[in-house]
Protein backbone atom coordinates (compact mmCIF):
# COMPACT_ATOMS: atom_id res chain seq x y z
CA UNK A 1 0.00 0.00 0.00
CA UNK A 2 2.64 2.06 1.27
CA UNK A 3 5.22 1.11 -0.96
CA UNK A 4 3.20 1.14 -4.16
CA UNK A 5 1.91 4.82 -2.93
CA UNK A 6 5.72 6.60 -3.09
CA UNK A 7 7.17 4.68 -5.94
CA UNK A 8 7.11 7.21 -7.80
CA UNK A 9 8.68 9.42 -5.63
CA UNK A 10 11.59 7.19 -4.76
CA UNK A 11 12.35 6.52 -8.77
CA UNK A 12 11.96 10.83 -8.60
CA UNK A 13 14.45 11.19 -5.93
CA UNK A 14 16.76 8.86 -7.63
CA UNK A 15 16.86 11.18 -10.57
CA UNK A 16 17.28 14.23 -8.63
CA UNK A 17 20.04 13.05 -6.99
CA UNK A 18 21.39 12.15 -9.91
CA UNK A 19 21.10 15.25 -12.19
CA UNK A 20 23.29 17.27 -10.43
CA UNK A 21 26.03 14.60 -10.71
CA UNK A 22 25.02 13.67 -14.23
CA UNK A 23 25.66 18.02 -14.77
CA UNK A 24 28.66 18.24 -12.83
CA UNK A 25 30.40 14.58 -14.69
CA UNK A 26 29.32 15.99 -18.02
CA UNK A 27 30.74 19.53 -17.64
CA UNK A 28 34.29 17.98 -17.63
CA UNK A 29 34.32 17.08 -20.58
CA UNK A 30 33.35 20.29 -21.59
CA UNK A 31 35.41 22.91 -19.26
CA UNK A 32 38.96 23.64 -19.63
CA UNK A 33 40.85 23.58 -16.20
CA UNK A 34 44.06 24.78 -15.55
CA UNK A 35 46.25 24.01 -12.76
CA UNK A 36 47.45 26.98 -11.17
CA UNK A 37 48.74 26.83 -7.50
CA UNK A 38 47.59 30.41 -7.23
CA UNK A 39 44.04 30.02 -8.23
CA UNK A 40 43.36 26.96 -5.65
CA UNK A 41 44.21 29.01 -2.45
CA UNK A 42 41.12 30.38 -0.26
CA UNK A 43 39.36 33.55 -1.32
CA UNK A 44 39.82 36.51 0.39
CA UNK A 45 39.54 39.64 -1.36
CA UNK A 46 43.00 39.43 -2.43
CA UNK A 47 44.59 38.85 0.89
CA UNK A 48 46.35 35.69 2.34
CA UNK A 49 44.25 34.76 4.64
CA UNK A 50 45.53 33.84 8.06
CA UNK A 51 44.37 31.15 9.60
CA UNK A 52 42.21 28.18 8.87
CA UNK A 53 38.56 28.73 9.18
CA UNK A 54 37.54 24.77 10.70
CA UNK A 55 38.22 26.09 14.25
CA UNK A 56 35.96 26.25 17.23
CA UNK A 57 33.42 28.64 16.12
CA UNK A 58 31.46 30.91 18.78
CA UNK A 59 27.61 29.59 18.03
CA UNK A 60 25.91 32.25 19.36
CA UNK A 61 22.73 30.72 18.75
CA UNK A 62 22.33 28.06 21.14
CA UNK A 63 18.98 29.28 22.88
CA UNK A 64 17.39 29.94 19.50
CA UNK A 65 18.29 26.01 19.17
CA UNK A 66 16.76 24.94 22.19
CA UNK A 67 13.75 26.47 21.79
CA UNK A 68 13.73 24.85 18.60
CA UNK A 69 14.83 21.74 19.28
CA UNK A 70 11.46 22.18 21.77
CA UNK A 71 9.24 23.19 19.01
CA UNK A 72 10.20 20.80 16.35
CA UNK A 73 9.24 18.07 18.44
CA UNK A 74 5.42 19.97 19.25
CA UNK A 75 4.97 20.80 15.62
CA UNK A 76 5.05 16.88 15.12
CA UNK A 77 2.20 16.77 17.90
CA UNK A 78 0.46 19.90 16.51
CA UNK A 79 0.24 18.48 12.72
CA UNK A 80 -1.39 14.61 14.27
CA UNK A 81 -3.55 16.41 15.98
CA UNK A 82 -4.59 18.87 12.85
CA UNK A 83 -4.95 16.01 11.22
CA UNK A 84 -7.62 14.80 13.36
CA UNK A 85 -8.86 17.84 14.42
CA UNK A 86 -13.24 17.30 13.22
CA UNK A 87 -12.82 14.02 15.55
CA UNK A 88 -11.67 14.99 18.91
CA UNK A 89 -13.80 16.07 22.10
CA UNK A 90 -13.38 19.76 23.18
CA UNK A 91 -11.40 18.90 25.74
CA UNK A 92 -8.82 17.88 23.69
CA UNK A 93 -8.77 20.66 21.39
CA UNK A 94 -8.83 22.44 24.81
CA UNK A 95 -5.48 20.83 25.84
CA UNK A 96 -3.50 21.70 22.63
CA UNK A 97 -4.16 25.39 22.84
CA UNK A 98 -3.08 25.00 26.41
CA UNK A 99 -0.07 23.78 25.60
CA UNK A 100 0.71 26.41 22.80
CA UNK A 101 0.29 28.89 25.28
CA UNK A 102 2.44 27.64 27.71
CA UNK A 103 5.40 27.16 25.27
CA UNK A 104 4.68 30.49 24.38
CA UNK A 105 5.11 31.79 28.10
CA UNK A 106 8.41 29.78 27.98
CA UNK A 107 9.60 31.49 24.96
CA UNK A 108 9.16 35.24 25.99
CA UNK A 109 10.92 33.89 29.27
CA UNK A 110 13.93 32.05 27.78
CA UNK A 111 14.33 35.15 24.97
CA UNK A 112 13.84 38.08 28.22
CA UNK A 113 16.55 36.06 29.50
CA UNK A 114 18.94 36.36 26.99
CA UNK A 115 19.42 39.96 26.17
CA UNK A 116 22.21 39.58 23.13
CA UNK A 117 22.07 36.56 20.89
CA UNK A 118 23.64 37.25 17.71
CA UNK A 119 26.39 40.25 17.44
CA UNK B 1 -7.09 11.47 -19.12
CA UNK B 2 -4.25 12.29 -16.71
CA UNK B 3 -0.75 12.16 -16.66
CA UNK B 4 -0.54 8.62 -16.02
CA UNK B 5 -2.56 7.38 -19.11
CA UNK B 6 -1.39 9.50 -20.88
CA UNK B 7 2.27 8.50 -20.20
CA UNK B 8 1.40 4.97 -20.45
CA UNK B 9 -0.67 5.08 -23.77
CA UNK B 10 2.84 6.78 -24.85
CA UNK B 11 5.53 3.66 -23.61
CA UNK B 12 2.64 1.11 -24.46
CA UNK B 13 3.09 2.23 -28.26
CA UNK B 14 6.59 2.54 -28.61
CA UNK B 15 6.94 -1.19 -26.60
CA UNK B 16 4.77 -2.09 -29.02
CA UNK B 17 7.02 -1.21 -31.89
CA UNK B 18 9.95 -1.82 -30.69
CA UNK B 19 8.80 -5.29 -30.03
CA UNK B 20 7.26 -6.25 -33.31
CA UNK B 21 10.79 -5.32 -34.69
CA UNK B 22 12.55 -7.42 -32.49
CA UNK B 23 10.13 -10.37 -32.51
CA UNK B 24 10.78 -9.88 -36.04
CA UNK B 25 14.41 -10.13 -35.72
CA UNK B 26 14.38 -13.15 -33.50
CA UNK B 27 12.29 -15.38 -36.26
CA UNK B 28 15.37 -14.99 -38.56
CA UNK B 29 17.66 -16.43 -35.93
CA UNK B 30 18.35 -20.30 -35.05
CA UNK B 31 16.14 -21.16 -32.28
CA UNK B 32 18.69 -21.21 -29.75
CA UNK B 33 18.86 -17.68 -30.32
CA UNK B 34 15.00 -17.43 -30.90
CA UNK B 35 14.01 -18.15 -26.96
CA UNK B 36 16.30 -15.43 -25.70
CA UNK B 37 14.69 -13.05 -28.17
CA UNK B 38 11.38 -14.05 -26.94
CA UNK B 39 12.18 -13.43 -22.78
CA UNK B 40 13.42 -10.05 -23.44
CA UNK B 41 10.11 -9.25 -25.62
CA UNK B 42 8.04 -10.55 -23.27
CA UNK B 43 9.91 -9.04 -20.04
CA UNK B 44 9.61 -5.69 -22.18
CA UNK B 45 5.97 -6.39 -22.42
CA UNK B 46 5.44 -7.18 -18.72
CA UNK B 47 3.45 -5.07 -16.59
CA UNK B 48 5.90 -3.92 -13.90
CA UNK B 49 8.31 -2.74 -16.80
CA UNK B 50 5.39 -0.52 -18.37
CA UNK B 51 4.25 0.60 -15.55
CA UNK B 52 8.17 1.48 -13.90
CA UNK B 53 8.80 3.17 -17.75
CA UNK B 54 5.17 5.26 -17.50
CA UNK B 55 6.39 6.46 -14.07
CA UNK B 56 10.21 7.49 -15.09
CA UNK B 57 8.29 9.46 -18.54
CA UNK B 58 6.29 11.31 -16.02
CA UNK B 59 9.31 11.85 -13.79
CA UNK B 60 10.92 13.59 -17.00
CA UNK B 61 7.95 15.50 -18.19
CA UNK B 62 7.44 17.24 -14.66
CA UNK B 63 11.02 17.78 -14.53
CA UNK B 64 11.02 19.47 -17.94
CA UNK B 65 7.53 21.76 -17.03
CA UNK B 66 9.76 22.69 -13.85
CA UNK B 67 12.74 23.42 -15.61
CA UNK B 68 11.19 25.81 -18.41
CA UNK B 69 9.17 27.42 -15.26
CA UNK B 70 12.73 28.10 -13.54
CA UNK B 71 13.81 29.71 -16.85
CA UNK B 72 10.44 32.22 -16.92
CA UNK B 73 10.88 32.59 -13.41
CA UNK B 74 14.89 33.96 -13.73
CA UNK B 75 13.70 35.81 -16.58
CA UNK B 76 10.71 37.77 -15.04
CA UNK B 77 13.76 38.40 -12.17
CA UNK B 78 16.00 40.10 -14.35
CA UNK B 79 13.49 42.05 -16.54
CA UNK B 80 11.57 43.03 -13.45
CA UNK B 81 14.71 44.35 -10.85
CA UNK B 82 15.62 46.04 -14.69
CA UNK B 83 12.40 47.49 -14.85
CA UNK B 84 12.36 48.46 -10.89
CA UNK B 85 15.90 49.62 -10.27
CA UNK B 86 15.62 51.48 -13.54
CA UNK B 87 17.62 49.82 -16.03
CA UNK B 88 16.88 47.20 -19.57
CA UNK B 89 17.65 43.69 -18.23
CA UNK B 90 18.49 41.61 -20.74
CA UNK B 91 17.60 42.35 -23.99
CA UNK B 92 20.48 40.99 -26.29
CA UNK B 93 20.16 37.41 -27.11
CA UNK B 94 16.37 36.77 -28.28
CA UNK B 95 15.82 39.94 -29.23
CA UNK B 96 12.25 38.56 -30.27
CA UNK B 97 10.95 37.75 -27.29
CA UNK B 98 12.05 40.00 -24.69
CA UNK B 99 15.76 38.71 -23.82
CA UNK B 100 14.46 34.96 -22.61
CA UNK B 101 17.13 33.32 -24.37
CA UNK B 102 19.61 35.17 -22.05
CA UNK B 103 19.26 32.77 -19.15
CA UNK B 104 20.10 29.93 -21.48
CA UNK B 105 23.40 31.55 -22.93
CA UNK B 106 24.34 31.82 -18.94
CA UNK B 107 24.08 28.60 -18.58
CA UNK B 108 25.93 27.49 -21.22
CA UNK B 109 28.52 29.59 -20.50
CA UNK B 110 29.00 28.24 -16.52
CA UNK B 111 28.77 24.54 -17.96
CA UNK B 112 32.25 25.46 -19.98
CA UNK B 113 33.75 27.18 -17.08
CA UNK B 114 36.57 25.91 -14.89
CA UNK B 115 35.83 24.48 -11.16
CA UNK B 116 38.27 24.92 -8.86
CA UNK B 117 38.28 23.40 -5.63
CA UNK B 118 40.54 25.30 -2.92
CA UNK B 119 43.33 23.49 -2.04
CA UNK B 120 42.45 23.77 2.04
CA UNK B 121 38.38 22.40 1.41
CA UNK B 122 37.23 19.35 2.51
CA UNK B 123 37.13 17.53 -0.45
CA UNK B 124 34.26 15.36 0.08
CA UNK B 125 32.16 17.62 1.65
CA UNK B 126 32.25 20.33 -1.00
CA UNK B 127 31.96 18.35 -3.31
CA UNK B 128 28.67 16.35 -1.88
CA UNK B 129 26.59 19.52 -0.41
CA UNK B 130 25.57 20.94 -3.97
CA UNK B 131 24.21 17.67 -5.15
CA UNK B 132 22.24 17.50 -1.53
CA UNK B 133 20.91 21.08 -2.31
CA UNK B 134 20.20 20.47 -5.47
CA UNK B 135 18.70 16.88 -5.29
CA UNK B 136 16.58 17.83 -2.06
CA UNK B 137 15.33 20.91 -3.86
CA UNK B 138 14.20 19.10 -6.89
CA UNK B 139 12.56 16.12 -4.89
CA UNK B 140 9.95 19.22 -3.45
CA UNK B 141 8.81 19.23 -7.39
CA UNK B 142 7.84 15.50 -7.05
CA UNK B 143 4.55 15.40 -4.91
CA UNK B 144 3.28 19.07 -5.92
CA UNK B 145 1.22 18.44 -8.67
CA UNK B 146 -0.81 21.13 -11.07
CA UNK B 147 -4.00 19.72 -11.51
CA UNK B 148 -6.46 16.94 -10.74
CA UNK B 149 -4.86 15.41 -13.98
CA UNK B 150 -0.90 16.71 -13.97
CA UNK B 151 1.18 14.96 -11.07
CA UNK B 152 3.17 11.99 -10.32
CA UNK B 153 1.13 8.72 -9.98
CA UNK B 154 1.42 5.39 -9.72
CA UNK B 155 -1.61 4.24 -11.10
CA UNK B 156 -4.73 4.93 -13.53
CA UNK B 157 -6.65 6.24 -10.59
CA UNK B 158 -4.35 9.33 -10.75
CA UNK B 159 -4.29 9.47 -7.19
CA UNK B 160 -1.29 11.42 -5.38
CA UNK B 161 0.57 10.32 -2.46
CA UNK B 162 -1.11 10.50 0.57
CA UNK B 163 0.97 12.69 2.56
CA UNK B 164 2.08 15.21 -0.64
CA UNK B 165 1.95 18.15 1.21
CA UNK B 166 3.85 17.04 4.63
CA UNK B 167 6.50 15.66 2.19
CA UNK B 168 6.57 19.01 0.26
CA UNK B 169 7.59 20.39 3.64
CA UNK B 170 9.56 17.40 4.59
CA UNK B 171 12.30 18.29 1.81
CA UNK B 172 12.17 22.02 1.76
CA UNK B 173 13.77 21.82 4.83
CA UNK B 174 16.27 19.43 4.03
CA UNK B 175 18.47 22.25 2.57
CA UNK B 176 19.99 23.63 5.88
CA UNK B 177 22.03 20.32 6.28
CA UNK B 178 23.65 20.99 2.66
CA UNK B 179 24.41 24.53 3.20
CA UNK B 180 25.81 24.51 6.69
CA UNK B 181 28.09 21.14 5.07
CA UNK B 182 28.91 23.30 2.16
CA UNK B 183 30.01 26.28 4.49
CA UNK B 184 32.06 24.52 6.72
CA UNK B 185 33.87 22.39 4.22
CA UNK B 186 34.73 25.26 1.97
CA UNK B 187 37.14 26.22 5.06
CA UNK B 188 36.44 30.10 3.93
CA UNK B 189 36.13 32.71 6.70
CA UNK B 190 32.67 34.16 4.32
CA UNK B 191 30.99 30.58 4.02
CA UNK B 192 31.72 29.96 7.47
CA UNK B 193 29.60 32.77 9.45
CA UNK B 194 27.06 32.19 6.00
CA UNK B 195 26.50 28.92 6.61
CA UNK B 196 25.92 29.65 10.10
CA UNK B 197 23.55 32.73 9.50
CA UNK B 198 22.04 30.27 7.17
CA UNK B 199 21.32 27.68 9.41
CA UNK B 200 20.08 29.95 11.86
CA UNK B 201 17.58 31.66 9.64
CA UNK B 202 16.25 28.69 7.96
CA UNK B 203 15.63 26.92 11.33
CA UNK B 204 13.81 29.83 13.01
CA UNK B 205 11.30 30.07 10.10
CA UNK B 206 10.86 26.83 9.58
CA UNK B 207 8.45 26.64 12.99
CA UNK B 208 6.25 29.43 11.86
CA UNK B 209 5.81 28.42 8.64
CA UNK B 210 5.48 24.57 9.70
CA UNK B 211 2.37 26.07 12.39
CA UNK B 212 0.61 28.28 8.88
CA UNK B 213 0.58 25.17 7.24
CA UNK B 214 -1.06 23.04 10.15
CA UNK B 215 -3.61 25.56 10.42
CA UNK B 216 -4.48 24.81 6.67
CA UNK B 217 -3.88 20.83 7.19
CA UNK B 218 -6.50 21.33 10.35
CA UNK B 219 -9.00 23.34 8.37
CA UNK B 220 -8.97 20.63 5.59
CA UNK B 221 -8.52 17.52 7.67
CA UNK B 222 -6.00 16.20 5.09
CA UNK B 223 -2.12 15.94 3.76
CA UNK B 224 -3.30 15.44 0.55
CA UNK B 225 -3.03 18.50 -1.83
CA UNK B 226 -6.30 16.98 -3.99
CA UNK B 227 -8.15 17.47 -0.64
CA UNK B 228 -6.82 20.56 0.79
CA UNK B 229 -7.14 22.07 -2.97
CA UNK B 230 -11.37 21.15 -2.72
CA UNK B 231 -11.85 21.92 0.71
CA UNK B 232 -10.96 25.55 -1.06
CA UNK B 233 -13.82 25.11 -3.26
CA UNK B 234 -16.25 27.75 -1.84
CA UNK B 235 -13.60 29.93 0.16
CA UNK B 236 -9.83 30.23 -0.58
CA UNK B 237 -7.94 29.90 2.67
CA UNK B 238 -6.54 33.36 2.46
CA UNK B 239 -9.96 34.95 3.65
CA UNK B 240 -10.35 32.93 7.31
CA UNK B 241 -6.36 32.70 7.78
CA UNK B 242 -5.32 35.92 6.27
CA UNK B 243 -2.48 36.10 9.05
CA UNK B 244 -1.47 32.44 8.73
CA UNK B 245 -1.30 33.67 4.59
CA UNK B 246 0.64 36.66 5.56
CA UNK B 247 3.14 34.85 8.20
CA UNK B 248 3.28 32.02 5.29
CA UNK B 249 4.85 34.20 2.68
CA UNK B 250 7.13 36.31 5.07
CA UNK B 251 8.67 32.33 5.98
CA UNK B 252 8.68 31.13 2.54
CA UNK B 253 10.71 34.71 1.64
CA UNK B 254 13.48 33.57 4.38
CA UNK B 255 13.57 30.05 3.00
CA UNK B 256 14.12 31.18 -0.28
CA UNK B 257 16.63 33.39 0.92
CA UNK B 258 16.07 36.56 -0.72
CA UNK B 259 16.71 40.15 -0.48
CA UNK B 260 15.06 41.26 2.82
CA UNK B 261 16.07 38.18 4.53
CA UNK B 262 18.97 37.22 2.17
CA UNK B 263 21.41 37.60 5.12
CA UNK B 264 23.49 34.41 4.67
CA UNK B 265 24.75 35.88 0.69
CA UNK B 266 24.41 39.42 2.07
CA UNK B 267 26.82 40.64 -0.52
CA UNK B 268 28.29 43.41 1.37
CA UNK B 269 29.25 41.77 4.26
CA UNK B 270 30.12 38.29 3.36
CA UNK B 271 31.22 38.32 -0.19
CA UNK B 272 29.10 35.53 -1.64
CA UNK B 273 27.83 33.95 1.86
CA UNK B 274 28.24 30.30 1.52
CA UNK B 275 28.50 29.96 -1.95
CA UNK B 276 31.79 32.34 -1.94
CA UNK B 277 34.23 29.41 -3.29
CA UNK B 278 31.36 27.71 -5.89
CA UNK B 279 32.12 28.80 -9.28
CA UNK B 280 31.47 27.50 -12.18
CA UNK B 281 28.41 24.83 -13.29
CA UNK B 282 27.92 24.40 -9.10
CA UNK B 283 27.15 28.07 -9.29
CA UNK B 284 25.02 28.10 -11.93
CA UNK B 285 23.03 25.66 -10.11
CA UNK B 286 22.74 27.34 -6.60
CA UNK B 287 21.35 29.86 -8.88
CA UNK B 288 18.62 27.63 -10.48
CA UNK B 289 17.86 26.17 -7.69
CA UNK B 290 16.98 29.49 -5.87
CA UNK B 291 14.46 29.71 -8.75
CA UNK B 292 13.08 25.93 -8.20
CA UNK B 293 12.48 26.85 -4.23
CA UNK B 294 10.65 30.36 -5.30
CA UNK B 295 8.87 27.98 -7.84
CA UNK B 296 8.09 25.63 -5.29
CA UNK B 297 7.47 28.20 -3.07
CA UNK B 298 4.97 30.45 -4.72
CA UNK B 299 3.30 26.59 -5.74
CA UNK B 300 3.17 25.43 -2.24
CA UNK B 301 1.51 28.92 -1.31
CA UNK B 302 -0.89 28.76 -4.08
CA UNK B 303 -2.11 25.20 -2.89
CA UNK B 304 -2.43 26.25 0.91
CA UNK B 305 -3.97 29.50 0.70
CA UNK B 306 -5.12 30.57 -3.26
CA UNK B 307 -7.09 27.87 -4.22
CA UNK B 308 -4.98 26.09 -6.16
CA UNK B 309 -6.17 25.40 -9.67
CA UNK B 310 -9.79 26.54 -8.79
CA UNK B 311 -10.42 29.44 -11.12
CA UNK B 312 -13.18 30.18 -14.29
CA UNK B 313 -13.16 27.09 -16.55
CA UNK B 314 -12.10 29.26 -19.75
CA UNK B 315 -8.36 28.64 -18.50
CA UNK B 316 -7.25 25.11 -18.03
CA UNK B 317 -6.65 24.14 -14.38
CA UNK B 318 -2.97 24.15 -14.94
CA UNK B 319 -2.25 27.29 -16.35
CA UNK B 320 -4.45 28.67 -13.48
CA UNK B 321 -2.07 27.22 -10.68
CA UNK B 322 0.53 28.43 -13.12
CA UNK B 323 -0.69 32.32 -12.94
CA UNK B 324 -1.13 32.09 -9.30
CA UNK B 325 2.12 31.14 -8.39
CA UNK B 326 3.75 33.42 -11.15
CA UNK B 327 1.89 36.44 -9.09
CA UNK B 328 3.03 34.72 -5.59
CA UNK B 329 6.95 34.98 -6.70
CA UNK B 330 6.43 38.18 -8.49
CA UNK B 331 5.01 39.84 -5.55
CA UNK B 332 8.64 38.55 -4.04
CA UNK B 333 10.23 39.90 -6.19
CA UNK B 334 8.64 43.70 -5.75
CA UNK B 335 9.33 43.46 -2.56
CA UNK B 336 12.63 42.23 -2.87
CA UNK B 337 13.62 45.50 -5.02
CA UNK B 338 11.58 47.71 -2.28
CA UNK B 339 12.83 46.89 0.88
CA UNK B 340 16.24 47.29 2.46
CA UNK B 341 18.25 44.13 3.67
CA UNK B 342 17.64 43.80 7.80
CA UNK B 343 20.40 42.89 10.08
CA UNK B 344 20.83 39.07 11.51
CA UNK B 345 19.58 39.76 15.52
CA UNK B 346 17.02 41.87 14.18
CA UNK B 347 15.66 39.10 11.70
CA UNK B 348 16.10 36.29 14.25
CA UNK B 349 13.76 38.52 16.96
CA UNK B 350 11.31 38.80 14.20
CA UNK B 351 11.12 35.09 13.85
CA UNK B 352 10.88 33.98 17.38
CA UNK B 353 9.40 36.88 19.08
CA UNK B 354 6.83 37.90 16.14
CA UNK B 355 6.23 35.61 13.69
CA UNK B 356 5.84 32.42 15.87
CA UNK B 357 3.23 34.21 18.21
CA UNK B 358 1.43 35.01 15.25
CA UNK B 359 1.09 31.32 13.82
CA UNK B 360 0.16 30.15 17.15
CA UNK B 361 -2.76 32.77 17.20
CA UNK B 362 -3.70 31.73 13.35
CA UNK B 363 -4.12 28.18 14.46
CA UNK B 364 -6.29 29.21 17.28
CA UNK B 365 -8.66 31.02 14.87
CA UNK B 366 -8.89 28.25 12.53
CA UNK B 367 -9.34 25.79 15.34
CA UNK B 368 -12.50 28.17 16.48
CA UNK B 369 -13.36 28.59 13.46
CA UNK B 370 -13.34 24.84 12.45
CA UNK B 371 -15.24 23.79 16.16
CA UNK B 372 -17.64 26.66 15.41
CA UNK B 373 -18.36 24.92 11.60
CA UNK B 374 -17.74 28.25 9.66
CA UNK B 375 -15.59 27.02 7.66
Amino acid sequence: MLQDDYTGVAIFAIIAILFPTVVFFLSRYFRTDRYDARSRTTYECGEVPIGDAQIQFHFQYYMYAIIFVAFDLVTVFVLMWALVFSGLSDLAKLFMVMFLGVLLVGVTYALKKEEIVWI
Amino acid sequence: MNLFEFCYGIIHWLVDLVNNLWYRLGDTLPWYFGDFFTAVGDFAASDGHLTFMTILLECIIIILVALINVLNFLWIFRKLSGRILDFYGPYYVGYRIGGWLQNLADGIKLFVKEIIVPKKADRLGYLLAPIIYVGSSLLILSVIPLSENFGLSTNESGEYVTAGALFALAAFSIAPFAILLAGWSSNNKYTLIGGMRSAAQMMSYEIPLILCAASVFLVAGSFNFVDIVDAQHDIWFLIPLFIGFVVFLICLIAEVEIIPFDLPEAEAELVEGWTTEYGGMKFGLFYMTTAIRSYAGGALATAFFLGGWHGPSFIPDEIWFLIKAYIVYTVFMWLTWSVPRVRIDQMLGVGWRRLLPLAVLNLFIAAVLKSGGWI
